[in-house]
């Protein structure tokens, strides 16, 4: 019987223990700050330019030398709805300072989103979003999603889901306070971020005929061979497709994504020269 | 709201990456309440729809107008026309993002709705395909609008035949108004 409690508590004590790594691996850790990155680490905020709802343009690349809060949002969204009241109050405590807020709606049609902006007399400008503007900023999964952007035109931080305007507004000053075109190194974001993990794409890897891969250096027949290289492989994302296909039919798929970069770099290698 | 807004971005990564692009966090599926149709009857069927824990769907009448109803939709075929779908009641829940509760739909739900089989439909099995349409959030953060395909396989056998209900327990808790 002693024998019989003995065991059972060291079995009980490994799953404790396996249980707390997991939770550590998985929950535990992200939810803390997570340091500074090391220099060059963060991102180029990818090009673009959009119309905004009431006809100008808006394109990232005016905004140089500012703060940019860029914030993927929809209608349809409650917890984007509460957000943006903060951005409003924001826009209008830092935009003298060089604060610029882009709202970038991923509604179905602008009509709504006219009515929503001139009910919450919003201050900054909005446009469309594509689904491509999208997969250039590393594909939004869930909104709202926000990214803000250094002066040096960097990603600094991104953040998804409902986020305090607290940790907008101490990041916002952080990066404010900046100079123009210099990294900052030393970024520390206030509140959680995925900024270890903020993926951008190019217009010609969005563009390209395996999505997500720039392939415009392969020659045609090279082209055809590494398709054949994805065609091979399986894509593990529960889709059952193969990397090939699923790169067609659903371009968002970070897992294909992933296996064909992972291909093409490999198969680079063995093409070089 | 660390914790919370930490946790919820694992949750969507995970599934993010589990499932390739954004989580697919609702699934469903068609039930007969027969093993067969006669041709000019009807029978009636059942959506199963299961949504992920900690997700949401709306109400197919939602409570603010500007939410993405919950919706099943199915082909326009005359040979298998689906009428009068009977959507359950959502529950009533208060979200950290609103002040006013909402009706949403959580966990598994059972929606109502009679196929009416054609006259002229000879014996042999029939494909009826739908899709239930929503919009799924958590406690932070909205998914996109999304759909599950439906699809089951439904068999006409000639009057002679006699038929058997099928999944009468299911069938005895949905509402078909």
């Amino acid at each position: 019987m002693k024998k019989g409690k003995v065991v059972l508590g060291v079995i009980l004590g490994i799953a404790v223990a396996v249980g707390l790594y997991f939770v550590n691996q998985y929950w535990i850790a992200p939810a803390t700050t997570i340091a500074a990155k090391s220099s060059g680490e963060f991102p180029q905020a990818p090009a673009f330019s959009l119309t905004s709802l009431s006809g100008g343009k808006v394109s990232l690349q005016d905004y140089r030398g500012k703060v940019v809060l860029l914030d993927f949002w929809a209608t349809w969204c409650g917890p984007c709805r509460i957000e943006i009241p903060g951005f409003v109050e924001l826009q209008r405590k830092y935009g003298s300072q060089g604060l610029a807020i882009i709202g970038v709606s991923m509604d179905d049609g602008p009509e709504p989103v006219r009515q929503f902006y001139t009910t919450f007399h919003m201050n900054y400008p909005v446009a469309m979003g594509t689904d491509s503007l999208g997969e250039l900023y590393g594909g939004i999964m869930g909104l709202p999603t926000s990214f803000l952007i250094g002066r040096d035109g960097r990603i600094y931080a991104k953040h998804v889901g409902l986020t305090d305007a607290s940790v907008f507004e101490s990041e916002i000053k952080e990066l404010l306070a900046a100079a123009p075109s210099h990294e900052v190194a030393d970024f520390r974001p206030a509140g959680y971020t995925a900024s270890q993990n903020i993926q951008v794409s190019t217009p010609a890897e969005v563009n390209s005929v395996i999505p997500g891969v720039d392939v415009s250096k392969l020659s045609p027949g090279e082209l055809k061979e590494f398709e054949k290289v994805l065609a091979q492989g399986r894509c593990t994302c529960g889709c059952g497709f193969t990397v090939l296909k699923c790169r067609q039919v659903d371009s968002s798929c970070q897992v294909s994504l992933e296996l064909a970069r992972t291909a093409y770099a490999k198969f680079l290698k063995t093409h070089s020269g | 709201m660390r914790p919370l807004a930490a946790s919820l971005w694992v949750l969507l990564v995970a599934g993010a990456v589990r499932a390739g692009g954004p989580p697919s966090v609702v699934s469903a599926r068609i039930l007969l309440a027969a093993n067969a149709v006669h041709a000019g009857t009807t029978v009636r069927i059942a959506v199963m729809a299961r949504i992920d824990s900690g997700y949401h769907i709306n109400d197919h009448k939602p409570s603010l107008d500007y939410l993405i109803p919950t919706r099943v939709i199915f082909g326009d075929s005359p040979s298998l026309k689906v009428e009068k779908v009977s959507y359950p009641r959502g529950k009533l829940r208060k979200f950290i993002f609103l002040d006013s509760p909402l009706s949403v739909y959580e966990g598994e739900i059972r929606l109502g709705a009679i196929l009416k089989v054609s006259p002229s439909l000879k014996p042999g099995t029939y494909p009826l395909r739908g899709k239930l349409t929503y919009q799924a959030c958590n406690d932070h953060a909205c998914l996109p609008p999304a759909s599950v395909p439906l699809e089951a396989f439904v068999r006409v056998v000639s009057s002679s035949v006699s038929l058997q209900p099928a999944h009468s327990e299911i069938f005895k808790k949905i509402s078909f108004e």
